[in-house]
């Protein structure tokens, strides 16, 4: 699950993979523009559905967040 | 640099509002404004807050008509006020003040498609090209004199989310060709040229009354579809459907290869004309 997550992230922002803070969005790695393809994208590869509360800069502040919220996803 | 201004007030949310706050923060060495921002519409991944803090921006949130109606009705400067991405409508009584001047972005080439949702309205109806407008705020909603046009394509899989980027970054760098002429008072602005036909479009109406009527063509659909993708920004509810008779709502759509089609549950694909697949994924209500 995490090789394809990162799959998405290198698809959509590469910078994000060798991102090591704790903040993406802040920081500017990351924006809300790009958060959407990446939300779309890992709808349609695990099939789950990324409701707007769980679309937060918290759940995109790092590669480990994003793998950590579709971990919960997929699960639930 | 020579203006009578003597405050600059931003307001609005998104990316070209961020980039307008750090170019306006840069100018006040130019100038010498004051600069302020109001947040009227909070947002999640709002990062406007931050770039106030680091640039020593004031940064006021008023969610209230209201009160933000009376944080400006207490302005007594020479103000400009600049109005990007902001949905407030500013009460007439604030625009025919004489020490106020207020410019506004639109997401559209004006006086086409005034109103709300723009971009929307743009791909629904199959348009291949848009823009953005900066133009003076009147007492009538997007129909001040122009200042500055700048325009784009629209591609045939270009979605709301991506047009509404593209034009954020032309608000962006229209607002930086036009800043000085507005703030020196000598930006050429021409007035808008009326058609019988104009069409206000209003916040409550949804491409296609927001039903996918999954019997029409497929590229019908795709427009349809793409024109209300905000992600999960909830402008739009979820379109609506029926499929083999029952209620549903639509999930979220993708344009695919056939050799990548997989079945699956409360899925539909459907053939366009060029042989790939509108794959639309839905839940029964």
């Amino acid at each position: 699950m995490e090789k394809k997550v990162l799959e998405v992230l290198e698809e959509y922002c590469e910078e994000a993979l060798d991102y090591t803070g704790d903040n993406m969005m802040e920081e500017g790695v990351i924006d809300s523009f790009t958060v959407i393809n990446v939300v779309s994208e890992l709808e349609d590869v695990f099939d789950i559905e990324i409701d707007a509360k769980y679309v937060v800069a918290e759940n995109f502040r790092n590669k480990e967040a994003i793998i950590e919220l579709v971990r919960q996803l997929v699960e639930d | 640099m020579k203006t009578d201004f003597r405050r600059v007030v931003i307001i609005g949310y998104g990316k070209a509002t961020g980039e307008i706050l750090k170019y306006t923060a840069d100018r006040r060495a130019d100038y010498s404004y004051t600069l302020e921002f109001i947040e009227h519409e909070p947002h999640a991944l709002s990062v406007t807050k931050q770039i106030c803090e680091e640039r020593g921006i004031p940064f006021a949130s008023l969610p209230d008509k209201r009160e933000l109606g009376d944080y400006f009705g207490k302005i007594q400067e020479k103000t400009l006020i600049v109005s990007a991405s902001n949905n407030f409508l500013f009460p007439a009584a604030l625009v025919e003040r004489k020490n106020i001047t207020i410019i506004n972005f639109h997401n559209a080439l004006l006086p086409d498609y005034p109103g709300r949702n723009a971009p929307s309205w743009v791909i629904y109806r199959g348009e291949t090209r848009t823009g953005i407008t900066w133009h003076y705020v009147t007492a009538g909603v997007d129909e001040g004199s122009i200042i500055i046009q700048k325009s784009c394509e629209i591609g045939s899989d270009t979605k709301a989310h991506e047009l509404t980027e593209t034009l954020m970054d032309l608000a962006y760098e229209g607002f930086c060709e036009c800043f000085d002429g507005v703030l020196q008072e000598n930006a050429e602005a021409r007035p808008q040229g009326f058609s019988p036909e104009r069409r206000m479009y209003r916040s409550s109406e949804i491409p296609g009354d927001g039903f996918l009527d999954i019997n029409e063509p497929p590229e019908k659909l795709y427009c349809l579809l793409r024109s209300v993708d905000y992600g999960k920004s909830g402008i739009f509810p979820p379109l609506q459907t029926e499929v083999a008779g029952k209620q549903a709502e639509i999930l979220r759509y993708r344009k695919v290869a056939p050799e990548k089609k997989k079945e699956g549950a409360d899925m539909l694909y459907l053939p366009f004309a060029d042989g790939e697949l509108l794959k639309i994924k839905y839940r029964l209500l």
